[in-house]
């Protein structure tokens, strides 16, 4: 194929397909928002990309496996019982990643908070965390084995269409699920007590400390929100696209990109970059050499490191403040 | 003793956790044509009999052993102080055996004749193969990162891409690619040391002009992101690379220098000479590094940035030489590695190899290079060992694991490594006690 | 003032940070072999202008150029830090900025090393070209040691000196560089009335005997007036203020600016 041919078939698939482009980004960006959350939130009061947040996501997905399979065995939910299941999805995943999310706190990080320990044991600690996670994972579940939950409403269900294209279930759950879950995370932030003390706390700790907040508490609490949105970020991936223990690293990456290009340590960044990342990731498919679905990745990761190196601080994050 | 304070609890809670973690990690799989809750269940529930005597549930067996570490640890609070004082000189030990002239001497004296004599008690050709490939490509990949992370501090999780490099660019120039080799023309092994030394190092150039300018956070997850695009990439790009299967049989190193000939054969005792050879230059090679103006520069880099700046050091460059010099070293493995298996393809490039690298280097002593070649010896041997007898209900991929929890335990207790550098603990001792909000990038001042 | 005798000119520089402006409008002249000072209240924006002209931080607005003896005048905004290190311009840092884990030595002697260029080479086999090098690298890192009365301390690791100890040794490292100008940001922070009668001493020793001009900030006023030929006031960004030390003391905007806080520190 002509170089130019390539572009312009590109270009001429987003036009015909537009809708189910967009759908799908918006279905993704909702699901690297969610996850983005947790590396901003994290980074912002402690200063340090958790590795393992990615493996938190990947947790709560198993979970959900369990849970609905236990719950629905092989038959298929509809209706008000799909509205139901998918809630106890949420909760479940959320739940489950959020104690794992607490679990790698306070042993990955903790011990090293108390010693004062430079920045690289932490990423160190992290990454051991991490593969630690995967690999357990692997070993439990089946390395490679993608499995899915059970079909809480049916698998490829449309619900109305935009001309002629089926925006499905799945597309709006994710999107609402994500909307509705950010939202709260954001309120928790701005308007509570202990979001006032993340805040603090991500600004200036040791001042905090001595203004009484309680910083192992408000540590804990801000991966307990990160690990709640990203489990159930992990429901809702597995039950399009099954999990498998390195579900966590794949998307880590673009919900990372997401977090960075938002703005790192920004909240609503994250959701900024979620979407982003996800429509771009989207529309880029047309555009992968010979259909190789890498290539949505490698653009990707240029767009991280184009953030990195000529804007660290990200779109909505301060010129000169927190910067990558 | 009060045996229920809070923090006494807390802890039979952390105790108990950690022993559920480990009765998973030790049990049973789960998986593959199995629902998916079969390897938990078989963890817990599987029932294990000792010495024939008697058998109990695996919960059991943990919960007990659970309370035993529990009870242990609660004398071990009581008495710490006299137990670390006590294990004190044991712990320093290594480092200061090693610190005397003469030690040293005497230990690189047995190091080397056990080498050398090494081949004639290996009388399998299996475990000299083993040696070679799982242990001395490990050392020089291991000697390699040293130099990235321990001497420069940079945090590099795709060291396998320099490894890869040197492995691909010997299967590209030795024509068993189905790309042909440059201007057609294959050529003899041997020549593609230098070849896929050189190309790895100008890849480390071209790859750390951008990247390095970045924090250590941000290298990491940029070099990480790196590998697992090139992992996936290598994988799928069968016409440039061979893709999954990889190339065809990598033609074996070959001398043929005027009236010398001498062709590596199938045996792997003279790829072990060749390798420990090697292994020899670049130990020498590095410690002299380690103490020149370049190795200062590193070291004045990784302790103060901003203050290393102003004295006229220029941090991009050093972190590129580091980078490129380290890669040396990824290179030449690769060659080896060509070499000695034949066949070269993505598997041996996965971003595993990276972690793996990274423990050895991380668990021998960050910056320490006897540390990190004695480091790698111990942690291949083990990893040998337990691929090939499978203790208890041990798969291979389940090393990796291990690692992970190795990781986060070095940090936790030894961040410097079982045999660190001097410098490296003092660093991070110092780190540790001196920490008055340390200054970042940003130079604050009394102004903003 | 004769052109000839400038060494750092800094001409209407202003330097922003967002919505912040730390430098407005800032210029000032210093001349080769003088000892010139920097004053003002916290967050005057004295450091700023340091890191401005060790291109730390770049001014949206002005010029500052450097009139080196080894090279054609250097204009600094757009410069790596490095660069206008090697070109002769030293600084020394409020908050001690030691290679703690290095012994003194070490610390002045990375100092003294030519980092110039690539030097791979020369590090894995080494020549005599490096040895010469390390050698007088060596010297100097001694006669520095010397000079700052730290040799007896030579072979101890940094981080276990005593502060004014550390404040001397970072002056040593910062000359080992060779530099026709050092900047010294609050040398004397922190220390003791001895400690502080030291320094001033050493600073004065630093012109005078290795012909090094000094371009210092500092909070003690004392000091200040007895080492200062020259004065800048900072405030709010902008200079109010400059002149020899009696102008200063009876400046009535100076005054002014300080509000009422102690014109002379007392004691540490």
């Amino acid at each position: 194929m002509g170089f130019a041919h390539f572009w312009l078939s590109g270009f001429d698939q987003i036009r015909t397909g537009f809708w189910a482009y967009f759908a799908v980004g918006l279905e993704n960006g909702s699901l690297y928002a969610m996850i983005a959350v947790g590396y901003t939130l994290v980074y912002g009061v402690l200063g340090l990309i958790n590795f393992a947040h990615g493996e938190v996501f990947m947790c709560g997905g198993f979970a959900a496996v369990f849970l609905t399979h236990g719950i629905l065995g092989d038959s298929i939910a509809n209706g008000w019982e799909s509205v139901f299941l998918i809630l106890a999805g949420i909760a479940i995943a959320g739940s489950v990643s959020a104690l794992v999310a607490t679990g790698v706190e306070q042993i990955a990080y903790r011990p090293l908070r108390r010693r004062n320990a430079p920045k690289l044991a932490y990423l160190i600690s992290a990454i051991g965390a991490s593969y630690f996670l995967q690999t357990l994972a692997g070993k439990e579940f089946g390395y490679g084995q993608n499995v899915f939950p059970a079909q809480v409403f049916p698998a490829g269900q449309t619900m109305f269409f935009i001309g002629k294209t089926p925006i499905h279930t799945i597309q709006v759950v994710c999107l609402v699920v994500g909307v509705i879950m950010f939202i709260a995370a954001d309120r928790i932030v701005r308007s509570t007590k202990l979001g006032r003390g993340i805040r603090a706390v991500a600004q200036d700790s040791e001042t905090s400390a001595l203004m009484g907040v309680n910083i192992d508490r408000t540590i804990t609490l801000t991966f307990i929100i990160g690990g709640s949105l990203a489990g159930a970020a992990g429901f809702l991936y597995a039950l399009q696209n099954g999990i498998v223990q390195s579900s966590g690293t794949e998307l880590g990456i673009y919900a990372f990109t997401a977090a960075v290009l938002g703005g790192i340590g920004n909240l609503r960044g994250a959701a900024l970059g979620g979407l982003l990342i996800g429509l771009f990731g989207s529309f880029s498919v047309p555009f992968a050499f010979e259909g190789n679905i890498s290539w949505t990745e490698i653009y990707t990761f240029i767009i991280l490191v184009l953030v990195l190196i000529v804007r660290p601080t990200g779109i909505l994050g301060e010129k000169s403040g927190r910067t990558a | 003793m009060n045996l229920l304070t809070r923090s006494s609890l807390k802890r039979l809670l952390a105790v108990l956790l950690m022993s559920a973690l480990v009765t998973l990690m030790t049990g049973a799989p789960g998986g593959f044509g199995v629902p998916a809750y079969t390897g938990l269940h078989g963890s817990f529930l599987e029932r294990v009999s000792y010495f024939g005597l008697f058998a109990t549930q695996r919960w059991f067996l943990f919960l007990t052993l659970g309370v035993i570490a529990w009870l242990l640890s609660t004398y071990y609070q009581r008495h710490s102080l006299t137990i670390r004082r006590r294990l004190e000189p044991a712990l320093a030990a290594p480092t200061r055996v090693m610190q005397r002239r003469t030690n040293r001497w005497v230990l690189i004296a047995v190091v080397v004749v056990v080498t050398l004599v090494l081949p004639k008690f290996v009388h399998q050709q299996f475990w000299m193969y083993l040696i070679v490939e799982q242990i001395g490509v490990w050392i020089l990949l291991a000697l390699g990162l040293n130099v990235v992370v321990g001497f420069a501090g940079l945090l590099d999780l795709g060291f396998a891409a320099f490894y890869a490099i040197g492995a691909y660019a010997t299967a590209w120039f030795t024509g068993v690619l189905p790309t042909p080799a440059p201007f057609n023309h294959p050529i003899p092994t041997l020549w593609c040391i230098p070849i896929g030394v050189g190309l790895a190092m100008v890849f480390g150039i071209i790859l750390g002009i951008p990247t390095l300018r970045l924090r250590g956070d941000y290298l990491a997850i940029v070099t990480l992101g790196f590998a697992l695009i090139i992992d996936d990439f290598v994988g799928t790009q069968s016409g440039l690379t061979g893709g999954g299967e990889g190339s065809l049989t990598v033609p074996k190193f070959a001398v043929n220098a005027g009236p010398f000939h001498y062709t590596w054969g199938i045996s792997p005792t003279p790829y072990y000479y060749l390798c420990f050879l090697f292994v020899v230059i670049f130990l020498v090679a590095f410690t002299a590094l380690e103490y020149s103006r370049v190795g200062r520069a590193w070291v004045a880099i990784r302790e103060d940035e901003v203050a290393a700046e102003s004295i006229g050091i220029n941090p991009l460059k050093y972190k590129v030489m580091a980078f490129s010099v380290g890669a040396a070293s990824g290179g030449f493995g690769g060659v080896l590695t060509a070499g000695l298996i034949g066949n070269i393809n993505p598997t041996l490039f996965q971003y595993q190899v990276s972690v793996n690298v990274l423990i050895l280097v991380i668990f021998g002593g960050m910056g320490s290079i006897w540390g990190v070649a004695i480091g790698a010896i111990i942690v291949q041997f083990v990893t040998s060992y337990l691929d090939n007898y499978q203790p208890w209900g041990y798969q291979l991929n389940d090393l990796y694991m291990y690692i992970g929890a190795l990781l986060i335990i070095m940090m936790i207790f030894r961040p410097a490594g079982i045999l660190p550098s001097r410098r490296r603990q003092r660093e991070i001792r110092g780190y540790e006690e001196d920490y008055e909000g340390h200054l970042d990038e940003v130079l604050t001042g009394d102004e903003l | 003032m004769n052109d000839g005798d400038l060494l750092i000119n800094v001409e209407n520089v202003t330097l922003r940070f967002g919505g912040v402006v730390s430098l407005r409008d800032v210029s000032l002249a210093m001349r080769r072999g003088e000892i010139l000072a920097v004053i003002g209240p916290n967050g005057a924006g004295k450091t700023s202008l340091f890191n401005s002209i060790t291109g730390v931080y770049q001014p949206q607005e002005g010029t500052i150029t450097f009139a080196s003896n080894r090279a054609p005048l250097l204009s600094v905004i757009g410069k790596k830090t490095h660069r206008i290190a090697q070109a002769g311009v030293s600084r020394t840092f409020q908050a001690s900025r030691l290679f703690s884990a290095l012994t003194v030595f070490e610390n002045v002697k990375i100092g003294a090393e030519d980092h110039g260029g690539i030097g791979l080479a020369g590090s894995l086999v080494k020549g005599p070209r490096t040895r010469k090098g390390e050698r007088a690298s060596d010297r100097v890192a001694a006669e520095l040691l010397n000079f700052v009365d730290l040799y007896h301390e030579a072979n101890t690791i940094a981080s276990q000196l005593s502060y004014g100890a550390r404040r001397r040794l970072e002056i040593a490292r910062a000359l080992a560089t060779g530099p026709e100008v050092i900047l010294l940001d609050e040398p004397a922070a922190g220390t003791n009335p001895s400690e502080k009668l030291e320094l001033t001493s050493l600073i004065r020793r630093v012109r005078d005997e290795r012909g090094v001009s000094v371009l210092l900030i500092e909070h003690d006023m004392k000091l200040v007036m007895a080492l200062a030929e020259r004065i800048y006031v900072l405030n709010f960004g902008s200079i109010i203020a400059e002149g020899t030390p009696e102008e200063i003391r009876v400046n009535p905007a100076v005054i002014d600016a300080y509000l009422g806080t102690a014109t002379e520190e007392t004691s540490a």
